[in-house]
């Protein structure tokens, strides 16, 4: 077995690492390792009051240090019935794009464009492209500016507060921004051409799940208080926990999430995707013209997403201030409700951020935080070991690091904010004996025999069923039999389901190994010989439960005989399974 | 040319990034940055790192795993000097806290299962100096951007990076602001190290103390100022303990002994 380690992945926010198993010709396994510490955010918090909880949750991320405030506001606001007049919630707007500005420029231009344009780093690109890194590094000056102007500083800035601002921008200030904003749209127009002329890499393009949330009044924009799913669900923000289904994993301190079982993606991608047809002006104009049903399949895209959304912040910035400009300032707003409990959610850069507090006798006594990136570290995973088992078919192994490495910082994750509290409830294992032994002891277990014993080896799952059955074992059917599954499934709470199969998985004969479903279902080395049984009836509570316990054939040529080694593994078997 | 340009590697530890992040956004100031030091290492910005012999690492972040801490050790022995930029690296930040939760391996029993992590070991957030020497320390949440390049500048003469000696109160004075805590409200100012252009205060808001403690601040005082305007012994503790790490530990214990 071969390992490819990416200790330290360079140009993304905080300490992360890959680590992609090789196993001859298949990919065992692809782990996101996220080395930063945890630093239990949510425990910190409990016997803070709201006003503490405010100025130190922002410390989770220095890059999305507005989005994380914003959120924070938007739950402890809502728990503690707290409205605030319309120009407190314009002036969050703003600041809030000035983050999306800051933080899409620094992705797109710093640390995404030298990998398109084959380069270590942005400032070794000045040479040739100088107009476009300068073009760049003031934009992301300008979005630091308009976090400044608002917030009081352009990382961690503490004006925005409980009910209001502690001193409102002043109208001049406000209106540079607004002509700035209007300086820079020839600039973004250009950057967006630019975007599109480099090429991407060739992706084994697979259907992704979509997740934004939903703003108000069918418009655009980054903040509401439902979320909407591209597989055409709604869901409020409240119930927020329906979507994520938080759990730890034992290779990181970030957790994952999977949405029916499913990864899932957030963040500028996913915005657009759902919410493009809602743009107008330029940005709507532009992302008719670039927009392509690919873009639906390819994580790559994200950086087209976000010169779009850079687009709409500028153009969305002048109507804002005009706006802001005509409304009187009014003081930090007192409250007196020292109970409750709410959910608040943004669209940070990277996706939905979700906050959840719970308030009683005026402190914080329960706070729940998942993250864009925690939520699309499932889905990172995935496509890694899409991209990596797609050259290692090519047989464009050495490509596989650089790849990946691309893979990665396409999600743009900032993996200080993945990093909080989790609770490990399960770890991936692929030792099939210690696997099963887990497997078994919650599970009530069905075998399902697979395969054709007129090929030799290829009946291997056949005759291991038909042993299993002799032995006395009830749960164990031949073939994919639907009806008498589905009474097993029915009769049975915790099922799982292991088909039993002789599968080319690249090693040795007799060799045996168990694999998740859903990676061989995203394995089309492998599917093509699984489809005919097992494609067309998949819910994704089904494939979440199923495995394939597989041997690894010697031949299946047309003949009765099953080959020595497999003998002797599916002996090997079922000595392990009767005890 | 290159041969004559100081060393300098950027390193981050556990944190939120957001002091590198301020090093990025120097942007104007950025190409100058790299053109006028060897910037060896800065693995958040750039792909072809060298990981030998530096005249200068500026660390951010606290230790809270043995990979932090293997890390530290190993940028210590091929470094001239280390500078610790940020609260967390200098005082081991907010996740270094004292308040109730503060039992880490009770918490981490809670939180991790007893579940062994398979790539790293983590351990209670510590600030740099408690495993390396330290040579200087750019205390803030995050640094100032004029803090830093006046550090970046020094640096570059041969000169020692100097610290802002001054706490919050100062900068806040020079502002003209009215004294909030005169308006009885809790504010931070007179115990927090300077740096910041006491940005809180600017805006009418309290200093929360995230440069972390003021070396030279007589806590007693500030501590016994806030009891007398009536606020709750423990809120003020609280507060005092939200941003200095480690460093709280001193004047706390001093206030258990004079209970006894």
């Amino acid at each position: 077995m071969k390992k490819i380690t990416i200790d330290h992945l360079e140009r993304v926010e905080g300490c992360g690492g890959i680590t992609v198993t090789i196993d001859e010709k298949i990919i065992r396994d692809v782990k996101f390792n996220i080395f930063e510490g945890p630093r239990f955010f949510e425990r910190l918090i409990i016997g803070k009051t709201p006003e503490e909880v405010v100025s130190l949750v922002p410390r989770i991320c220095g890059i999305c240090s507005i989005s994380h405030r914003y959120a924070a506001l938007r739950a402890l606001e809502k728990a503690l019935s707290i409205q605030v007049p319309r120009k407190i919630k314009l002036l969050r707007e703003l600041m809030h794009l000035g983050e999306i500005i800051e933080s899409h420029s620094l992705h797109i231009f710093l640390l995404a464009l030298p990998d398109l344009a084959g380069y270590p780093s942005a400032i070794a690109m000045v040479p040739k492209f100088n107009f476009e890194v300068k073009i760049g590094l003031e934009m992301k000056h300008f979005g630091n500016r308009i976090m400044e102007v608002v917030s009081g500083r352009y990382i961690h800035g503490e004006n925005p507060v409980l009910g209001g601002f502690g001193k409102f921008p002043s109208k001049q200030e406000l209106i540079m921004i607004k002509e700035r904003a209007k300086q820079f749209m020839p600039f973004a127009l250009k950057a967006v051409n630019f975007i599109n002329e480099f090429s991407y890499p060739d992706s084994p393009e697979s259907d992704m799940i979509f997740v934004a949330l939903n703003p108000p009044n069918n418009e655009f924009g980054f903040v509401g208080n439902e979320i909407l799913i591209s597989d055409g669900s709604k869901i409020n923000v409240q119930d927020y926990k329906k979507l994520t289904n938080e759990f730890g994993v034992s290779h990181s301190f970030a957790k994952h999430s999977l949405y029916k079982g499913k990864s899932y993606s957030v963040g500028a991608l996913a915005r657009i995707i759902l919410l493009g047809d809602r743009l107008k002006g330029n940005a709507g104009k532009l992302f008719k013209k670039y927009y392509s049903p690919r873009w639906k399949k390819n994580p790559l895209y994200i950086n087209q997403a976000q010169v779009i959304e850079i687009l709409y912040a500028l153009e969305r910035i002048p109507i804002l201030i005009d706006e802001i400009n005509k409304l009187p300032d009014s003081p930090i707003i007192r409250y007196k409700k020292e109970s409750g409990k709410s959910a608040g959610a943004v669209e940070a850069p990277r996706g939905t951020l979700f906050h959840y507090y719970e308030v009683s006798g005026g402190k914080i006594s329960y706070g729940d935080i998942v993250t864009p990136t925690a939520q699309n570290t499932e889905d990172i995973e995935k496509h890694c070991y899409l991209f990596a088992q797609d050259l290692l078919n090519k047989g464009q192994e050495k490509e596989i690091e650089k790849v990946i490495k691309m893979v990665v910082r396409a999600y743009d994750p900032c993996i200080s904010c993945s990093v909080h509290l989790v609770k490990v409830k399960k770890a991936l294992e692929h030792d099939w004996r210690r696997k099963l032994a887990l497997l078994k002891k919650k599970n009530n277990i069905i075998y399902i025999g697979l395969g054709n014993p007129e090929r030799g080896d290829d009946g291997a799952g056949i005759e291991l069923a038909l042993q299993l059955k002799k032995c006395g074992m009830k749960n164990v059917l031949l073939g994919d039999n639907k009806e008498k599954s589905k009474i097993f499934l029915k009769s049975k709470s915790n099922w799982c389901i292991i088909y039993l199969d002789a599968v080319d998985f690249g090693g040795s004969p007799g060799k045996i190994t168990i694999i998740p479903l859903h990676y061989v279902l995203l394995n089309s080395v492998l599917s093509h010989r699984l489809s005919p049984f097992l494609s067309s009836q998949f819910t994704y509570e089904h494939i979440k439960n199923s495995f394939l316990l597989a041997i690894q054939p010697g031949s299946i040529e047309k003949k009765k005989e099953i080959s020595p080694p497999v003998r002797s593994a599916i002996k090997e078997i079922i000595n392990y399974l009767k005890n | 040319m290159k041969k004559n340009k100081l060393k300098i590697g950027i390193y981050g530890l556990t944190g939120c990034g957001g002091d590198q992040l301020l090093i990025l956004d120097c942007e104007k100031e950025l190409i100058t940055l790299f053109e006028s030091a060897d910037i060896q290492s800065f693995i958040m910005a750039k792909s072809d790192n060298i990981e030998g012999s530096l005249d200068i690492a500026f660390v951010e972040g606290s230790v809270t795993t043995e990979k932090d801490k293997k890390e530290l050790l190993d940028i210590r022995q091929r470094s001239k000097k280390i500078i610790a930029i940020g609260t967390c690296a200098c005082f081991g930040g907010i996740q270094a806290m004292v308040c109730d939760s503060n039992n880490w391996e009770e918490n981490y029993k809670k939180v991790y299962n007893k579940i062994q992590m398979t790539h790293t070991q983590p351990l209670p957030s510590k600030p740099l100096n408690v495993y390396v020497k330290v040579d200087y320390y750019l205390p803030g949440c995050p640094i100032g951007k004029e803090q830093f390049l006046s550090a970046f500048t020094r640096i570059l003469i041969g000169s020692p990076p100097e610290s802002y000696r001054f706490p919050v109160c100062l900068e806040c004075k020079w502002h003209e602001n009215d004294c909030l805590l005169n308006k009885g409200i809790l504010c931070l100012g007179p115990i927090t190290t300077g740096g910041c252009g006491a940005i809180c205060p600017n805006h009418n808001l309290p200093c929360v103390g995230c440069y972390g403690l003021y070396e030279d601040a007589n806590l007693n005082s500030e501590f016994h100022l806030l009891l007398n305007k009536g606020f709750n012994l423990n809120y003020i503790k609280q507060k005092m303990a939200n941003f200095s790490g480690t460093s709280i530990i001193p004047f706390f214990n001093t206030l258990k002994e004079k209970k006894k």
